[in-house]
């Protein structure tokens, strides 16, 4: 079974197409990787596997469903407990002073008990005296206004980035994208955060669940550091790691979300050999732990050395696809990297 | 900035200096008591606390502050006074105030959390006005530009708070703020506090590590408007009166801005010693210097420098601009930034 899909995924940015019905598919356990010239819709394959870009068409299927937000009953119940909501809200602000003179000035005297039962009696009257204009049409509307507006809103996040997250794809950035004023423990704790389960009162009154979790999340997130070799760095700041560091924290904070599928949007860029070298070898010990490499690079030693396939990609358009070999020989690819020679034109 | 200021939580440094400031009226000369002009100070670090969540941790700009004090404010006036049929003690009130305070947050977060930036600050700046607005004119209820008063004063085990002795209102804030700083440090320090920062640094990153971010911000929104709806209910308690709509300005929303941004964003000690300089300095230093000046008669009364507030916000804004320009990181920046400074203390650098 292929662990991701991409079935025809056009995306287009106004009049420009970035990638034109691209069809890739990438088995668990592979490293694949994306190659092509400047401006070719690389990126922008990443972008629309992890949510980031909505495809114009197309669908990204991950372990057999596709990355989207699906209509849950609990959706639904939420649309509707937010149309009730607002219709609420909208029935107390249109009648406030009205219900106020009916239920509270009309009964109370001064430093007299208050009689409650006749209060909430005369607000039952007063929706009652007048339905449609005291409570249908306010709720009415507030329904409509609350639970459209909540669809809405659910519809545009659909894709979102943390969809893909969480149903296991990490990516690392091309242009870092670290937390800068973040240790790189931290980094890499927040890279956990989907496994965790403790919620904001567990936190703010330090209760055992919060204990248990942080403990066990910090020997893990060590534990990542220093796979990635990074754990003399454990509590800098991110911003003042050295570059080639900062790759690798990436690297780390995208496992931490233990992943089936990792997206690299070019890990060598700015490297120096060695580095490369180094980074090649950790590419080859991140499969080892089980996970599926999808690569963006430019670097052709990488790429051949460690990629079970390759896709080619010009202009948004897949121009070849095979193993390291046969993507070398392949004229297209060759014309698209070195461009055509006169005599053939 | 000394090395050991590094080391030792400052903020708890602070709260116990702040503990001990009446005891030291017993030594020394009558007309020294601070004390009783702190009080505010700590109400204003509730607010700048409230604010510090949003602004300094989430990174979302608010400058509608005021409002949820006013929402805190005149909650606990309307179920406190017996104008009122709800007559609720001070600390039943001031519990329902928060969680009134948590909903209006909700409320104001929902439609708005999906703007950024400078649309969102817009749009609080608007949520001041439109409540204070509302106060004014709702007057069957709120009983429009007189406010609410009298309020009763506060209780504790039987004990009840009076205007004459101030210790036991200074020592009431105090304990209040220390609540609000313990949980706010814890939550600045876990799951939640990390979420929101790393929002704050780059939020699609963010969100490709499977952070929810609306629903962060949204909880963000929430607890920053509890907390500043119970700095609002103090407030009221305080006064005996929910104050006028008209006090819950926007100059109100500024003061917990510069309290932030002077003390240090996402400082949760900066933003006490934020509060302590700012209201300190236009409740101590400028009204003792403006008296000082009249009682010398070294300008007429008609002179600008009498009145304080004529001049307040020039300083102020002159604050922030040598703040921005020389230190724009506060006066006392968060634990991270110190942390890098001395990698030596490791176990102050665990955590943000």
């Amino acid at each position: 079974m292929n662990l991701l899909e991409i079935k025809t995924l056009t995306v287009r940015f106004g009049g420009l197409t970035a990638v034109n019905t691209l069809d890739l598919e990438i088995q668990p356990h592979e490293i694949v990787s994306l190659i092509g010239p400047n401006g070719a819709g690389k990126t922008t394959v990443f972008n629309a596997v992890t949510g980031i870009h909505e495809p114009t068409r197309g669908r990204i299927v991950f372990k057999g469903a596709e990355v989207c937000r699906p209509f849950h009953w609990r959706t639904a119940a939420s649309l509707a407990f937010f149309g009730f909501v607002t219709g609420n809200i909208l029935v107390f602000a249109a009648n406030i002073e009205a219900l106020w003179e009916a239920a509270v000035t009309a009964h109370y005297q001064y430093l007299k008990p208050f009689p409650w039962r006749e209060a909430i009696a005369s607000v039952f009257s007063y929706f009652t005296a007048n339905p449609s204009a005291h409570l249908e049409w306010p709720l009415g509307i507030g329904i409509v206004v609350g639970a459209g507006g909540a669809y809405a809103v659910w519809r545009q996040s659909r894709r979102a980035p943390e969809i893909a997250a969480r149903a296991g794809i990490a990516r690392t950035f091309q242009n870092i994208r670290l937390f800068d004023q973040m240790t790189a423990l931290d980094n890499v704790l927040l890279g956990m955060d989907t496994q965790l389960r403790s919620r904001f009162w567990h936190d703010a009154l330090r209760l055992p669940l919060f204990w248990r979790e942080h403990r066990e999340a910090e020997e893990r997130a060590m534990e990542m550091l220093r796979f990635v070799g990074l754990e003399p760095e454990a509590h800098r700041l991110a911003e003042n790691l050295a570059y080639g560091l900062q790759r690798r924290l990436e690297i780390a904070r995208a496992l931490a979300m233990k992943p089936q599928l990792l997206l690299l949007d070019e890990p060598a860029a700015g490297m120096n050999p060695a580095e490369t070298v180094e980074l090649m070898q950790l590419i080859q010990r991140i499969r080892e732990r089980g996970i599926t490499v999808f690569l963006i690079e430019h670097h052709m030693r990488v790429v051949m050395g460690i990629s079970d396939r390759i896709a080619v990609l010009d202009h948004g358009e897949k121009i070849a696809e095979g193993n390291p070999q046969e993507v070398r020989a392949d004229q297209r690819v060759i014309a698209a990297y070195l461009g055509k020679r006169m005599r053939d034109e | 900035m000394t090395p050991f200021l590094h080391r030792v939580r400052f903020h708890w440094i602070l709260l116990l200096l702040a503990a001990l400031i009446p005891l030291l009226e017993l030594v020394l000369p009558p007309g020294w008591h601070f004390g009783e002009l702190l009080r505010p100070i700590f109400l204003m670090a509730i607010l700048g606390l409230g604010l510090n969540i949003l602004t300094g941790f989430t990174g979302l700009l608010n400058l509608g502050v005021a409002a949820f004090m006013a929402v805190g404010a005149y909650s606990y006036a309307i179920l406190t006074c017996d104008i009122y049929p709800f007559q609720l003690g001070f600390w039943s009130a001031t519990g329902l105030t928060v969680l009134i305070g948590l909903a209006v947050g909700l409320f104001l977060g929902l439609p708005t959390i999906r703007l950024r930036g400078d649309y969102l600050a817009i749009v609080t700046l608007g949520f001041g006005e439109i409540v204070q607005d509302v106060l004014k004119n709702l007057d069957t209820i709120t009983k429009g530009t007189q406010g609410i008063n009298p309020l009763p004063p506060p209780t504790f085990l039987g004990y009840a708070f009076t205007s004459e002795k101030y210790q036991p209102w200074y020592y009431l804030f105090l304990a209040f703020l220390a609540i609000v700083v313990l949980l706010n440090r814890n939550l600045q320090r876990s799951r939640v506090g990390r979420a929101w920062i790393s929002i704050r640094e780059d939020e699609l990153a963010s969100a490709c590590m499977g952070i929810n971010t609306m629903k962060m911000k949204l909880l963000a929104f929430a607890l920053g408007a509890a907390q500043c709806s119970l700095a609002g209910a103090l407030w009221a308690s305080f006064l005996g009166s929910s104050g006028e709509p008209g006090n819950y300005d926007f100059q109100i929303s500024v003061m917990a801005v510069c309290i932030v941004i002077v003390g240090g964003m996402g400082s949760i000690g900066g933003v006490l010693l934020g509060a302590l300089v700012i209201m300190g300095f236009s409740r101590i230093v400028l009204d003792n210097f403006t008296s000082f000046l009249k009682a010398h008669e070294l300008v007429s009364s008609t002179n600008v420098l009498a009145a304080p507030g004529n001049w307040k916000y020039l300083l102020f804004g002159l604050a922030l601009i040598l703040m921005m320009r020389f230190r724009p990181e506060g006066l006392l920046p968060s634990r991270q930034v110190r942390a890098e400074l001395h990698p030596g203390g490791k176990s102050e650098a665990r955590n943000p």
